[in-house]
């Protein structure tokens, strides 16, 4: 056994991030087809202000930042289907508006903010096991959400319009991609951190993009793509000895990057 | 009709004996202060190719919107449609663009049942003669092949009946004619066609029925009996204003 896997923090960090880079590159597929790419950058800044007021209540940050990241999902969609402001001024406002709070409230829980920074870029050591089920919780229920409303969502995906006309409940179905794109995002601030989860929705879907031909194509694709950069970056985290969020993003930039150079 | 109004002008009827698909009856749209839609009744047959004409703003998408059923008639007015399946296919810019690749079939497969999904699809995309390219991206295909394909997509899973929302703009002339030959065969095969257009020209040569709106109908019935030049200064006139103001003010700007 590579020596790696003895510490039983790594092993944790290694199914963590494979239940990440299983499901979150899925989700990502829908967001990016819709042009939602951002979505996941604004409901992290706000997960981030449910972790702070968790630090200072004494509540598990998980706990007290799902409620408030799915609010936080619920109302962007609600703001976008009623053309109440603009897509991308919600997402700005909501993501300054999440990490202010964040960090307001990180700092009133005096001695949490080493803590605080781990909810911030990921951290392979402090990924517990009450964070593991947590996130396969969340991980089965974007399995399950999306295994049963994948032509739906797809229909969805190619135009709105059309997938009422064909009798799909769109309104019902969107508010439930973004509440589910809210668990997922909170359980995975452990291991990818909160600045860059969006990173891994978006980055192994635009790479495989540049390969694919289809849609279901684009989501193995990028789940193969999102698992090598996990699985890489958590090996130069522990060996190097940096946040485990960056050398993930890293390693799906480096992919991206090459994805690229080969399709020229 | 509300009172006040031009009555519009009814030719003999083309649809003695056909089943009624679509009832619009006395139909209102008024988001605000001003018509959308005034009072609109309309019936459609089956069999027929029904070509809706009107200038910008003249309430043609809302029109088939609401009989599609994803917009309600406010603030009165009742639409029956009795079709066993509706098709649309949407103004070219609404085709998916988006940055994940779908493909063709997967396109044309949307909206169907998992099981029959990729036979009906295939066949679908035989019949507008897009089978070889069932495994290319959708945005890789030229602007009338997509369109094509949105025809594939609207008749899968067996359409009676197909509403098109001015489905040919930008799209180069011989295009449009391999377009258009398609929807004539399909109304041949017995497909009830509801189309939405600019271009008076093409409608008048290719439906069977034409109805011209501006907030109301204004002409109910044959291409043949379609009085161009009584319509069309009607149809177009504020626009043609419009145009007018506009190239005067350059001129003095």
């Amino acid at each position: 056994m590579p020596d790696i896997l003895t510490y039983d923090f790594m092993v944790r960090a290694f199914i963590a991030g494979l239940l990440v880079a299983l499901t979150v590159p899925v989700l990502g597929g829908f967001l990016v087809a819709r042009r939602y790419s951002l979505i996941a950058d604004s409901l992290a800044h706000v997960s981030l202000a449910g972790v702070g007021a968790g630090l200072l209540f004494g509540i598990a940050p998980i706990a007290a930042a799902v409620p408030l990241t799915v609010g936080g999902a619920v109302l962007l969609e609600w703001l976008r289907q009623k053309k109440r402001m603009s897509g991308e001024i919600g997402l700005a406002i909501l993501m300054s508006s999440g990490l202010a709070v964040a960090v307001v409230l990180a700092n009133l829980a005096h001695g949490a903010n080493v803590d605080f920074s781990s909810y911030l870029f990921g951290s392979i050591t402090t990924t517990t096991l009450n964070d593991l089920w947590w996130l396969a919780l969340a991980a089965s229920g974007v399995a399950a959400v999306i295994g049963i409303h994948y032509r739906a969502y797809m229909h969805i995906a190619y135009d709105e319009e059309s997938a009422r006309i064909a009798g799909y409940r769109v309104t019902g179905l969107n508010y439930l991609l973004a509440a589910i794109t809210a668990v997922i995002v909170v359980c995975s601030l452990r291991i990818v951190g909160g600045l860059l989860i969006s990173a891994l929705l978006v980055m192994p879907v635009v790479t495989a993009s540049t390969i694919a031909t289809s849609f279901r194509q684009t989501l193995v694709f990028a789940v193969i793509a999102a698992t090598i950069a996990v699985l890489a970056g958590l090996v130069i985290s522990f060996y190097a000895g940096v946040a485990a969020g960056g050398a993930i993003v890293l390693s799906a930039l480096a992919l991206l990057v090459g994805s690229f150079a080969w399709r020229r | 009709m509300s009172k006040g109004k031009t009555s519009p002008t009814f030719a003999p009827p083309l649809h003695a004996n056909k089943r009624l698909l679509i009832d619009v009856d006395n139909v209102s749209v008024r988001p605000q202060e001003e018509h959308i839609l005034d009072a609109v009744s309309l019936c459609v047959h089956a069999g027929e190719f029904v070509g809706l004409i009107g200038p910008n703003g003249a309430g043609k998408t809302t029109l088939l919107k609401a009989i599609l059923g994803i917009l309600a008639p406010k603030p009165s007015g009742r639409i029956a449609a009795t079709w066993h399946r509706a098709g649309y296919v949407p103004q070219r810019g609404q085709l998916y663009n988006g940055l994940v690749p779908m493909s063709v079939l997967e396109v044309v497969s949307l909206g169907l049942g998992r099981s029959q999904a990729k036979t009906d699809a295939l066949r679908a995309l035989e019949s507008v003669g897009m089978a070889p390219q069932a495994s290319m991206r959708f945005t890789e295909l030229s602007g009338g092949q997509q369109q094509r394909v949105a025809i594939a997509k609207a008749l899968a899973g067996n359409a009676d009946i197909l509403m098109l929302d001015e489905p040919m703009t930008g799209v180069d002339e011989r295009a449009q004619a391999e377009f258009y030959a398609i929807l004539r065969s399909l109304q041949q095969r017995g497909i009830t066609i509801l189309m939405v257009s600019h271009d008076v020209d093409t409608v008048l040569s290719l439906v069977t029925r034409v109805i011209c709106l501006n907030r109301t109908i204004l002409y109910d019935g044959s291409p043949e009996h379609f009085d161009i030049d009584t319509y069309m200064p009607k149809l177009y006139k504020e626009q043609h204003l419009r145009l007018h103001h506009h190239h005067e003010g350059s001129k003095h700007a």
